[in-house]
């Protein structure tokens, strides 16, 4: 890594003056917020990654005082975590999820003072930082493997998969089947092969090594200190590797994991630890272990399967993974989202609802990648302002904890012809003006190119126009998020689904012991009417949530709503 | 007053909730738990496998059933309300029952499924017996496919049956709605059969409904409907049709539903069949063996005997439907030893015309000139029966279309009697 590209940041930029607190290590550490041990429960998290947000250093990258000036607009948006992807010291050849250096910041976004400004600031703000944390392999890059390829008798040799021939663990699956060939890669340099379920330029640490699990250990800690509240753990089913088995969500895998939340609680409390597995609910369960592995994990197959739904405009893709879906300990919780970094994965999904799903959303070519559908949200529903609002519903009202990927909360569109999935990590688009606001850097040098087509381009969409109407998306986004905080019921209450005749409708009724709510949606594209068993409510008055008004009280008979379409109602019940 | 509506509130609120359809199945029924459950499971799977993304139902319209016969169509529900998910399946399958009001009546049951698909917009529809226990799944592909399409508005089947079943159709029913219509179509009047919902809703609107002889042949009004109204035909192969043993009374409902219909059709039609003069084949999908020549019993001298109990019994009758020379061939052959015994295709046809011509003039109750053409029929049936004892399959095919030629060439007399006096 060259330090020239930092030096290139000359645009002085003045924050707050912020109180730092020593750590135990010596570091600063960000004033931490106030104790929530369940504060992930009822979060709404905000996605970005760094470089895309905001460049104050006009270079063309976003940076952390970028982002640390932006906290006042996600303040506003009413997000209180943030998701940072990975802003370390990497190659950046798979977007930095390889990395060369897991103590430090990427020159491209600032230094570590900076990242502890902006810390400061967030949680100033109450807001909470989630770091990226990518256990399973590093870059080849990094100093571990450069050491560890370097001689079979290093130090760091057994700190990565190595074998002299490539039919170990046989038959394990491909995961990027677009660029890899096998999960073994030669290394002229060693002259042996080392393992890597990724790119063949991100080797996998070999966890059966202690020293590699201590390692990790004081990497998390590092940022601990400074303050972080939590990790998302990227690629976490394959960290263990065994013969004859699919070498993910092995046993001991979750030993290693279950270690380093102990370790997590006994010296970070309040911390949180997400885990990325993309599996089938039955295999997430274990990742959730007693309550002693992961707090949160994203429920990859129920995603899909809400893209499903609206599509047939029948609810039975939504309820059914969610009724396959195992009860979790009562302190964990699952992460939802619409749309991420990544591609929309299609790996959860039967055969059949895959062909639906690519023949739906990614009729052309161009929009399909590895096994999923490259796209943002607004394009995916043909930027259709009613389904979006309703899948937003979805999202914020379904069991979990929902996550915003950057820009979607104005509609940004993809560009579906820019590579791999760079497509859908444009630069956020603050106005109408030079680089959308972004960067005043010359539009070339800005590290993606900005959407410029007159429906989705910086002119059309923006947050400084959509800030200007209370109809806009954004302002929209702001209302449902304030009303999904206005209760804990979203983020901890439990869930019923109700099951009207009419399954265009999808109902459930979310419960906490002092409150309940009634969420109805219709997935349809026309006007549906529904009767709801509501009989064991008799009595209440329903309010609906948005306008607060009053809707008529429930007695013996089913209780009849009329519903526009693709139109969903949140009630408050009340007895009185 | 307003003519009642077949539809119940409590099935227009079943309606409500399956929505828009682009496919529709009907089944017609009336105490037939026996066999209506492996219908449905199977049309089921025939939904899953060809036509996994579309909105499907299946609508029973049951005449009152008091087995279980709703309860098994409904079963075959494909709901997120039931204890296990069915991955195999992307959406819900609604399977609703109505009970008609009335008797049990395959008019009124075919009305109901027609205003089913009427309301639920269904593009394609299907009707499907609920006896037709050699149904594949692929019938439903067959019958279905064509119509969903857009290629086609009707779809009629074809069966492979053995060469003795279904000789009504073989014998009259074809031959007739050939020579009038001018269509080939070799089922006109079938218990599985598809439809566009522009042809549903075209024969919904007819005005069979308000007149008996309508609603009991609803089956083959269709087919006329479809012909008369220019809509695309084509017929189907869909696989084996068991042979069922008819009974007579059975044979006289079968004729008020196909000849009373055919018949009572020919009305409001004249202009139409009465330009006619040959046919048309219609596009065969999915071709197949359509004979089977194993070995059947069939008693023969049973149909002889009614045809001379009929001629002889029915003379004062014969005598107001039949013209003197044909009434007096009737009679001769009826004298005729069994062995010399043969109801020729001339004879035969001039008979039907001459029955259709009294039909038309009613010179008795319309209803006793279908039934006086019973006996008869059971003549040709005999001589159907003998002359093709040894016949292979395509030389009974070749006998069927060389007496519907016999019907297309002396189709000029049923419009001079048409017209005349009597």
């Amino acid at each position: 890594m060259s330090g020239g590209a930092y030096a290139r940041k000359t645009a002085s930029i003045i924050l707050c003056e912020i109180d730092l607190t020593k750590t135990g290590n010596g570091e600063k550490s960000a004033l931490p917020l106030p104790q929530d041990a369940l504060w992930y429960k009822d979060a709404v998290i905000y996605q970005v990654h760094v470089r895309t947000f905001f460049d104050t250093n006009a270079d063309g990258i976003g940076d952390f005082r970028g982002l640390a000036q932006k906290l006042d607009y996600l303040q506003e948006l009413g997000i209180n975590a943030l998701w940072l992807m990975p802003f370390f010291p990497s190659p950046l050849r798979d977007d930095g999820y390889d990395i060369a250096d897991y103590t430090s910041v990427h020159p491209n976004y600032g230094n570590l003072d900076d990242f502890k400004v902006f810390l400061q600031a967030a949680h100033e703000r109450g807001i909470r930082v989630i770091v990226e944390m990518v256990l399973n392999h590093t870059s080849d890059q990094h100093p571990w493997f450069q050491e560890s390829r370097s001689s079979r008798d290093n130090p760091r040799r057994d700190w990565y998969v190595w074998s002299d021939s490539d039919t170990k663990y046989h038959g394990v699956r491909i995961i990027f089947v677009d660029t890899e060939l096998s999960n073994w890669a030669w290394d002229p340099v060693s002259k042996s092969y080392y393992w890597h379920r990724f790119f063949s330029h991100q080797p996998d640490l070999n966890y059966d090594n202690p020293a590699v699990r201590e390692e990790m250990w004081k990497v998390m800690q590092f940022w601990l200190d400074l303050g972080v509240d939590g990790f998302r753990l990227d690629a976490v089913p394959y960290l263990v590797e065994r013969e004859g088995t699919s070498c993910e969500n092995l046993p001991e895998t979750h030993a290693v994991l279950t270690e380093l939340r102990a370790k997590l609680d006994k010296f970070y409390p309040g911390k949180m630890l997400l885990a990325e597995a993309n599996q089938w609910p039955a295999d997430l369960r274990a990742y959730f272990g007693d309550g002693d592995e992961f707090h949160m994990a994203f429920h990859f197959p129920l995603m899909p399967r809400m893209f499903m739904g609206l599509k047939l405009e029948d609810r039975k893709p939504i309820t059914e993974i969610l009724k396959q879906t195992p009860q979790i300990p009562p302190l964990c919780q699952w992460c939802l989202f619409l749309r991420n970094h990544d591609e929309l994965t299609l790996e959860m999904v039967t055969d059949m609802e895959r062909d639906y799903m690519y023949d739906q959303y990614a009729r052309d070519r161009h929009m399909r990648i590895n096994v999923g559908i490259r796209r943002r949200l607004a394009p995916l529903l043909d930027n259709d302002r009613r389904r979006i609002e309703l899948m937003n519903g979805l999202l914020m009202s379904l069991p979990g904890t929902p996550i915003i990927y950057y820009g979607d909360e104005i509609g940004m569109g993809d560009n579906i012809f820019l590579g791999d999935r760079n497509g859908v990590r444009t630069p956020m688009q603050w106005e109408g003006g030079w680089n959308g606001g972004f960067s005043t850097a010359d539009p070339e040098s800005l590290y993606s190119p900005l959407m410029l087509n007159p429906v989705y381009g910086y002119q059309a969409v923006n947050v400084q126009a959509q800030k200007r109407f209370d109809h806009s998306l954004l302002s929209w986004m702001k209302r449902i998020i304030k009303v999904r905080k206005s209760t804990p019921v979203f983020g901890q209450g439990s869930i019923e689904f109700l099951y009207p005749a009419n399954h265009r409708i999808l109902a459930y009724v979310r419960q906490s012991e002092k409150e309940t709510i009634l969420a109805v949606n219709n997935l349809s594209n026309s006007a549906q009417a529904v009767e709801l068993d509501l009989r064991r409510f008799k009595g209440n008055i329903l309010i609906e949530m948005f306008g607060r008004n009053i809707f008529p009280r429930i007695g013996d008979l089913p209780y009849l709503l009329t519903m526009g379409a693709y139109q969903f109602y949140w009630f408050r019940l009340r007895r009185i | 007053m307003a003519e009642e509506s077949v539809l119940t509130d409590e099935f227009v609120r079943q309606l409500i909730y399956v929505g828009e359809a682009d496919i529709l199945i009907g089944v017609p029924t009336y105490n037939n738990a026996e066999t209506v459950g492996q219908v449905v499971q199977t049309i089921r799977a025939g939904l899953l496998k060809y036509f996994p993304r579309e909105r499907a139902v299946i609508v029973n319209a049951d005449g009152g059933s008091r087995d279980q016969t709703p309860d098994l169509v409904r079963g075959a529900s494909i709901s997120d309300a039931q204890r296990s998910a069915d991955f195999q399946a992307l959406r819900t399958l609604h399977c609703i029952s109505a009970e008609y009001p009335g008797e049990p009546s395959t008019g009124t049951a075919l009305r109901t499924i027609l205003a089913s698909a009427e309301l639920l917009r269904a593009s394609a529809c299907a009707v499907v017996s609920p006896e037709s226990t050699s149904i594949e799944p692929e019938w439903i592909e067959r019958l279905l496919r064509p119509v969903f399409q857009g290629n086609f508005d009707f779809i009629t089947p074809l069966y492979r049956r053995h060469k003795f079943d279904g000789l009504l159709m073989r014998n009259l029913v074809y031959p007739m709605t050939r020579a009038f219509y001018g269509k080939r179509v070799k089922e006109p009047y079938a218990a599985e059969f598809s439809f566009s919902g522009a042809l549903g809703n075209h024969f919904l609107a007819q005005e069979i409904w308000t007149h008996e002889a309508g609603r009991t042949g609803t089956e083959i009004s269709l087919t006329i409907s479809a012909i008369t109204g220019g809509f695309r035909l084509a017929q189907s192969f869909l696989g084996v049709k068991p042979h069922v043993d008819a009974r007579s009374a059975d044979l006289i409902a079968a004729m008020r539903q196909t000849v009373g219909a055919l018949f009572w059709s020919l009305e409001p039609n004249f202009s139409l069949w009465s330009s006619n003069h040959d046919s048309q084949s219609i596009p065969t999908l999915n071709a197949g063996e359509e004979v089977t020549l194993e070995p059947l019993r069939i008693n023969r001298k049973r149909l002889l005997g009614i045809f001379h109990s009929g001629v002889a019994e029915l003379e004062p009758v014969l005598k107001q439907i039949l013209s003197p020379p044909t009434l007096s061939e009737l009679q001769r052959i009826a004298a005729l030893a069994e062995d010399d015994f043969s109801y020729a295709d001339d004879l035969w046809a001039r008979t039907v015309y001459e029955f259709a011509a009294s039909y038309h003039k009613s010179v008795i109750s319309r209803d006793h000139i279908i039934q006086a053409l019973a006996p008869l029929y059971r003549g040709r049936a005999f001589t159907f029966l003998v002359e093709n004892r040894e016949a292979s399959a395509d030389e009974l095919q070749q006998n069927v279309e060389n007496f519907c030629l016999t019907c297309e060439r002396l189709k000029p007399s049923l419009v001079e009697l048409w017209n005349g006096r009597k």
